[in-house]
């Protein structure tokens, strides 16, 4: 039962609301018809009371005054003549008695002679005093009525009514009314149940197009499905497809932001590499330069292609990295303290051309298990920036140490300051909510240290920015994007 | 005077009679009386047109007892109608529900005549004169019949000894008397050979109470039980007859003695015997299934004067 309640609950509205009006029909129809048999067997009681009282009245004015004089034939006359004069009351028989209790005349002498007494077991059905007993199962009443002359009694009359006809007429009536009730009640409930469903076809309708958004599609209602709406529907589909259109023009604009992530993505991407490229491409022109004066000197020459060597093998990994969707490349662990006084080689045009000063302090006297390559790429980005940072006669700091598991260079400059939101980005990235939009150096910093499990810590005082970073010593070779990194990247994504 | 004329026609008509025939017979009156008697004569004389036409105005008052057939009221109609228009006056039928009421007016001149049961006029004969006899089957005879219910074992009237018994009248010669006078041969009385009896003062009422079983057994006039067997025959078929009497005078239409000789009477007489020889007569008669109505003489009913004689001499 629970359950059939639930299932109509979760029943659609178009099948709910007609089988509901149909139902409440059907109530109505019942109660009503209960209501009329009801009232029909209490008036029907009434007017049996009345025409009996009546009957028992005229039957006993008739034979007072024969029982008083002991008269047998008038007071069987006056029986014979009630049976006539009251066709109304279906007496079956009745009896006359003296006052000591014996028949006087009956109607039906053969079953109840005179001067006898009547059986026990008909007058156990009479009520004992003057009024009606009614069994409705059997189809009778019995009346029971005591004949008095001046208060005294002299006798009594007994009747055995048929009241077949009065349940005949209830019984017609009430299967009258439930064919005409049922008929009118299936045909209400039919014409309820299609109106109203006709009525709520619109909210079909409507279903079937928020399912559609539900898929990914938010059409509009067409005006061909709003044909005769009422007011309220229309309000609704006018309002459903205004939310159809927001959705769509929403969804555009979101397309078209993610292109243009996209794009940005790619340039930045683009530039990033560029950029990578460009860094070291100044110090080896320089150093072209100096094998074409100096080519001649073989410790010179030795010198310059090594660092030639070593900027080519720079570049060759930025472009290997990049072909990889800039994947750490881990193959190589381990930082000698040339890799990064090769970086001073590679920043000194730079310094030369803002005529800052270099002020270099190398300390790493061991090779120490990191990433050679993310050391360089990053502190060589660094060092370009605070170049760019400084103004001229400024002064640029380099200093590298091993602190603990860790080797930590520390890139200094006297420039106006790091912008607190850069810092921020470079030390919690995406986290601080801001995404520089230039500064491709700090995007290529953080992320070259974040996936090395590195750390960065900003310092700008009134003059100048101090940049540490710390990159942990590495155990075993580096495989895939470290945790960090692989946050950044689904950001940019 | 004033008496005279508040007396019904027959006695005005007895005093007359008498006051004549004193006259005729010559007895020696004396001078006062004589004169008394002048002056008396003047009066009448002096009244008498203005009696006559209180008589013409004034209804002939016919007893009818409840002989044979209960309110038929097209019946009583037509003997009203038919005696009105041969008696060329106004003609009241006065019914009653007993015998002995009917009686007891025609007796005490409340009525000019009446058609009475032969019992009552055996009980009275020295009261009451004939006027005319129906005849029935061709002869002024009838027969008392007991009958039983269609359904009763008795064969013979004794069967009928421990039945409820149903009379018509206690003036009622097939009624009653007759039926009386068997018990009295067997030295019984109804309340010694019946388990019960009551009247229904009426004969057709005796068919529907031995018809619906209300009694076992009743005695009625066997004229009406012909009479009904054709008009009623579902009713009467419901009943037998274990037992017919010898055929005995049919009631008669009489008056008092004592006005028997005078014109009302005679012109009362002679309406009924003449019935055969009008129109409404004749549907009359032929309504009432008689031949006519005959003269006849006190002999036609010594056989129910020998049964109230019997029953009398019991009782």
């Amino acid at each position: 039962m629970m359950s059939m309640i639930s299932d109509f609950r979760s029943w659609p509205v178009s099948w709910k609301a007609p089988l509901l009006a149909a139902g409440l029909l059907v109530a109505i129809s019942a109660t009503i018809s209960q209501f009329v048999l009801s009232r029909l067997a209490t008036d029907q009681e009434a007017n049996l009371h009345s025409l009996t009282d009546a009957y028992l009245d005229g039957v006993s004015a008739a034979v007072v005054q024969p029982v008083v004089r002991g008269d047998v034939w008038e007071t069987f006359d006056a029986l014979d003549r009630a049976r006539v004069h009251y066709a109304g009351v279906a007496a079956r028989y009745v009896i006359v008695e003296t006052a000591d209790r014996r028949v006087l005349a009956a109607s039906e002498p053969r079953r109840f002679p005179i001067r006898t007494r009547v059986l026990s077991t008909v007058e156990r059905q009479f009520p004992t005093h003057d009024g009606m007993a009614l069994n409705a199962d059997k189809g009778k009443a019995w009346l029971s009525r005591t004949l008095k002359i001046e208060g005294h009694p002299i006798g009594r009359v007994l009747a055995e009514i048929d009241i077949a006809a009065l349940l005949k007429v209830r019984r017609h009536v009430f299967w009258t009314l439930l064919t005409v009730n049922g008929v009118i009640t299936l045909a209400f409930s039919a014409i309820a149940y299609f109106a109203l469903k006709r009525m709520l076809r619109p909210l079909g309708t409507l279903t079937s197009y928020v399912e559609r958004v539900r898929e990914g599609r938010a059409e509009p209602i067409p005006e061909d499905d709003r044909y005769k709406l009422s007011a309220e529907f229309r309000r609704l589909f006018d309002r459903f497809n205004a939310m159809a259109r927001a959705l769509n023009e929403r969804e555009e604009l979101a397309a078209h932001l993610a292109t243009r992530e996209k794009l940005a993505v790619l340039g930045k991407l683009a530039s990033g590499m560029a950029h990578e490229v460009n860094n070291p491409l100044g110090g080896m022109f320089n150093a072209l330069d100096t094998l074409q004066r100096h080519g001649a000197n073989p410790e010179v020459r030795e010198s310059t292609v090594n660092l030639l060597r070593r900027g080519f093998g720079h570049i060759r990994n930025v472009v290997r990295s990049t072909l990889v969707i800039y994947r750490s490349e881990g193959s190589v662990l381990g930082l000698a303290p040339s890799d990064l006084d090769d970086l001073r080689v590679l920043v000194e045009p730079e310094v030369a051309r803002k005529a800052v000063h270099l002020e270099w302090r190398n300390n790493l006297d061991v090779s120490t298990p990191v990433a050679a390559g993310s050391v360089r790429q990053a502190t060589l980005n660094l060092l370009l920036n605070a170049c760019a940072a400084t103004p001229s006669g400024g002064k640029i700091s380099f200093a590298s140490r091993i602190e603990g598991d860790s080797v930590v260079v520390v890139v200094a400059d006297t420039g106006p300051g790091l912008a607190p939101a850069l810092a921020d980005y470079l030390t919690q990235g995406a986290d601080a909510g801001v995404v520089p939009a230039d500064g491709l150096g700090l995007w290529i910093v953080r992320r070259l240290v974040v996936d090395q499990g590195g750390v960065i810590a900003v310092s700008c005082g009134p003059i100048g920015t101090s940049i540490r970073v710390a990159w942990p010593f590495r155990t075993e070779r580096l495989g895939g994007y470290a945790p960090a990194a692989r946050k950044e990247l689904a950001h940019v994504e | 005077m004033s008496a005279l004329l508040g007396r019904s026609s027959w006695e005005r008509d007895a005093a007359m009679a008498g006051a004549q025939a004193q006259a005729s017979r010559g007895t020696p009156l004396s001078a006062s009386r004589r004169t008394a008697l002048a002056l008396l004569a003047s009066a009448c004389l002096f009244v008498a047109p203005r009696r006559a036409a209180a008589s013409d105005a004034a209804p002939i008052r016919v007893g009818l007892n409840p002989l044979f057939l209960d309110s038929e009221i097209e019946l009583l109609s037509m003997i009203s109608g038919y005696l009105t228009a041969q008696l060329n006056r106004p003609v009241q039928l006065v019914r009653r529900r007993t015998y002995q009421e009917i009686t007891a007016l025609l007796l005490s001149g409340q009525l000019d005549a009446a058609w009475v049961c032969d019992d009552p006029y055996v009980q009275h004969e020295d009261q009451l004169a004939l006027l005319a006899t129906p005849v029935y089957n061709g002869m002024p005879l009838y027969q008392t019949y007991v009958i039983v219910n269609e359904n009763s074992p008795a064969r013979t009237f004794d069967d009928l000894a421990g039945t409820i018994h149903a009379f018509s009248d206690p003036d009622s010669t097939s009624g009653y008397l007759v039926t009386r006078y068997l018990l009295a041969l067997r030295h019984q009385t109804p309340a010694t050979f019946f388990h019960e009896f009551f009247f229904t003062y009426g004969h057709r009422n005796v068919v529907r109470a031995v018809a619906s079983e209300l009694a076992g057994s009743g005695s009625i006039d066997g004229y009406v039980w012909d009479v009904m067997r054709k008009r009623e025959p579902d009713l009467i078929d419901r009943t037998r007859v274990v037992y017919r009497s010898e055929p005995l005078g049919f009631p008669p239409v009489v008056c008092p003695k004592a006005v028997s000789q005078t014109e009302t009477a005679r012109a009362i007489a002679r309406a009924f015997l003449d019935m055969p020889h009008d129109k409404l007569g004749r549907k009359l008669l032929a309504s009432l299934q008689l031949d006519g109505f005959v003269a006849s003489t006190p002999d036609l009913y010594l056989g129910t004067l020998e049964k109230w004689l019997v029953v009398k001499a019991q009782t």
